[in-house]
């Protein structure tokens, strides 16, 4: 009995000290939350946002000041994305692990090249960025590359788990190396359709695929859709029409739903990333879930 | 040997790159127009521009960043250009401790340590125009802490000079220093909180100077001024801020409440125990480009008046109901029309007074706060 007690007691101290000393990394976007559950089995993971958040703009709330404290690595998008609001937790946070410019402080579009950079000037009213559009985690080959990067960061940080993070890394380059195969065929089929869309969010992904972004119900990058935008996309619709308009979860889809009753076009509204909460809680089940639905659309 | 020098140069060089940001250049511009002077300052009647801004961020090596801001004011009688902060803050102590020098906005309230360009109100609440000159800058030392509880707790400390509190030097060397605390979390998806309180010690004066007649009169109530019109040696403040979000998605729709109360004791230069004030604001966005909101506030004074022949003081009361509707058209424009109104008991100077008010950001923007 005593023995069992002792037992107990040892075992209840060694995961106290586990819990302790567990990675703990804090992700601005859900995706990064999901890839690193699947790098860092050990880890403890925070998403500052989730699926039905714009991460363009996140209130820099006290709870999330005092998780990106408790961080050894903080993962972004970065290119822009966060700098309304990620600046302000690093600096009330006061965390040296994962200020700019730390090893802590993986900002994952150093790694990739980005799409649709544009020419900012001073005196622009634009919301656009110079470094071009952050939501790269829809195209298959780079989150291939960034979860090299990530794992190599996790590697050279917790250098003491090394080979956990590199066999998780292995798994996983496999898995997706044969989910990759039937995302090819499924987006064969997609090539060329001819699709409207609001903000930038699946732009990789139709890239990807080589489907075409023809029109977009924001008249500017940033700016919400109005009426007239869409009543003249509407007019466009009917010379031309589109294969689908496409909204995401976090977005007001208003006007692409009064698009799509006024000609017919099928409006899909689809998560932009993956719904740590829900079914589609990786990165994997994403790509089957958003090709699946746009096999739809043909 | 050569080559290994070489890229060992040459990783340092490009951790060096990783490490030093760009200067982040930021502008802010300014223009309103208000219908009458109404009290206690803020913005002046006519046409004119409060708070324009010219921001300078820099990373220092990695170690501190380095801030800068140029606030200009323009209007009908009156223009003026302050260096509003010039500090080191810094990001590499461990932890949880931050430590900031030079001059920069005291932490203490809700609204003290925030741009005003962020503010959902054309003018700051009542008590920070009665008690901290609208906001409270100064050159000093600031010291802060986060806890590593779950739970955020934030404690921090300064002490000033204390020459940017009132219109006139401070009479000590550290002539105010400042006390505060916050917690902060959320309530299930939607909503979060934060609640603090602080204290400011104001050594500027000492307890027995009393202010003189001539100088007191000076105070154009409807004018412009920059430092505290009603002080003392201790300034009390205590906050709570509530905001909701559907899905905490605060792009669509969001509602913000917050509320403060002051309270001054060992009042200089008048003869009445304390002054106190409070406000309670409200502000309801409601789709991406438009919000509404009301604010209620009010300040417990006192005012000298002449009565057959003596000075005498009487408490006075100011309470100001402001309502605004705004419309942001893009990121980083905004168009404010607000109407005020104020109540006052033996007060001079109150009115009411619509105000429209345009604000347009270019270059870098800072990240706001909570």
């Amino acid at each position: 009995m005593l023995r069992t007690a002792s037992k107990l007691l040892a075992l209840s101290l060694l995961a106290l000290v586990n819990t302790a000393q567990a990675f703990t990394i804090f992700t601005c976007e859900p995706e990064w939350a999901a890839l690193s559950k699947e790098l860092a089995p050990g880890a403890k993971v925070f998403s500052a946002t989730h699926v039905y958040q714009d991460p363009h703009y996140i209130e820099a709330r006290p709870s999330l000041i005092s998780k990106i404290a408790k961080a050894d690595l903080v993962i972004c998008s970065g290119a822009g994305l966060e700098a309304g609001w990620l600046p302000a937790l690093q600096k009330r946070a006061a965390n040296r692990k994962v200020v700019n410019g730390a090893d802590g402080m993986l900002y994952l579009s150093q790694f990739v090249a980005t799409i649709e950079k544009h020419k900012t000037k001073f005196f622009s009213t634009e919301h656009v960025h110079p470094e071009g559009n952050p939501h790269f985690h829809l195209d298959p080959n780079r989150v291939s590359k960034l979860a090299r990067v990530i794992s190599q960061r996790l590697q050279t940080l917790d250098s003491g788990s090394r080979l956990i993070y590199q066999q998780a890394l292995a798994e996983w380059q496999k898995n997706w190396q044969q989910s990759q195969q039937r995302w090819q065929q499924q987006a064969a089929t997609l090539k060329g359709l001819p699709v409207v869309v609001q903000h930038t969010s699946f732009s990789y992904l139709i890239n990807w695929t080589g489907m075409e972004a023809i029109a977009d119900l924001e008249p500017e990058p940033g700016v919400p859709p109005t009426m007239a935008h869409a009543q003249s996309l509407i007019d466009d619709a009917r010379q031309d029409p589109p294969a689908a308009i496409l909204t995401n979860w976090y977005q007001n889809d208003r006007a692409a739903r009064w698009m799509s009753d006024k000609t017919d076009v099928k409006h899909l509204n689809l998560p932009a990333t993956v719904d740590l909460k829900g079914d589609i809680n990786n990165l994997q089940r994403l790509f089957d879930h958003l090709l699946s639905q746009l096999q739809e659309i043909q | 040997m050569k080559r290994k020098a070489l890229a060992l140069a040459t990783a340092v060089l490009c951790s060096q790159a990783n490490v030093v940001n760009a200067l982040e250049v930021g502008v802010i511009l300014d223009a309103y127009h208000k219908s009458e002077n109404t009290a206690l300052g803020g913005r002046s009647e006519g046409f004119g521009s409060s708070h324009s801004e010219l921001s300078l961020s820099q990373d220092v090596a990695g170690f501190a960043t380095a801030q800068l801001a140029l606030i200009g004011e323009w209007n009908e009688q009156d223009r003026d250009l302050q260096l509003e902060e010039a500090y080191l803050q810094s990001s590499a102590l461990p932890e949880g401790l931050n430590i900031t020098a030079g001059r920069f906005l005291a932490d203490i309230g809700y609204l003290n340590a925030t741009h005003s360009h962020s503010d959902n109100f054309s003018e700051r609440p009542l008590l920070y125009r009665a008690f901290l000159g609208g906001h409270y800058f100064d050159d000093g030392v600031g010291v802060s802490w986060l806890a590593s509880t779950d739970r955020y707790w934030r404690l921090s400390a300064g002490a000033f000079t204390g020459d940017k509190l009132g219109e006139e030097d401070s009479e000590s060397g550290i002539g105010t220093w400042t006390l505060s605390t916050e917690f902060g979390d959320d309530i299930g998806n939607n909503a979060s909180w934060q609640m603090g309180a602080s204290y400011l010690r104001n050594n500027t004066q000492s307890s027995d100077h009393h202010e003189d007649e001539d100088d007191h009169e000076e105070h154009d109530h409807a004018g412009h001024s920059h430092g505290a019109e009603y002080q003392g040696k201790n300034l009390y403040l205590a906050d709570l801020v509530w905001k909701w979000a559907p899905q905490g998605n605060n792009r669509q729709q969001q509602v913000k409440l917050a509320a403060e109360y002051a309270y001054v004791d060992n009042v200089y230069g008048a003869e009445v125990g304390h002054f106190d004030g409070w406000y309670l604001s409200g502000v309801y966005q409601f789709n991406e480009n438009w919000s509404t909101g009301i604010r209620r506030g009010r300040v417990n004074l006192a005012e000298e008046h002449e009565h057959a022949g003596e000075h005498e003081w009487e408490s006075s009361r100011l309470t100001e109901t402001s309502v605004m509707l705004s419309w942001q058209p893009t990121h980083t424009q905004r168009l404010r029309l607000e109407y005020k109104q104020q109540d006052a008991d033996h007060m001079e100077g109150a009115d009411n007074a619509i105000t429209l008010h345009y604000q347009i950001g270019f270059g870098a923007h800072a990240a706001h706060g909570f």
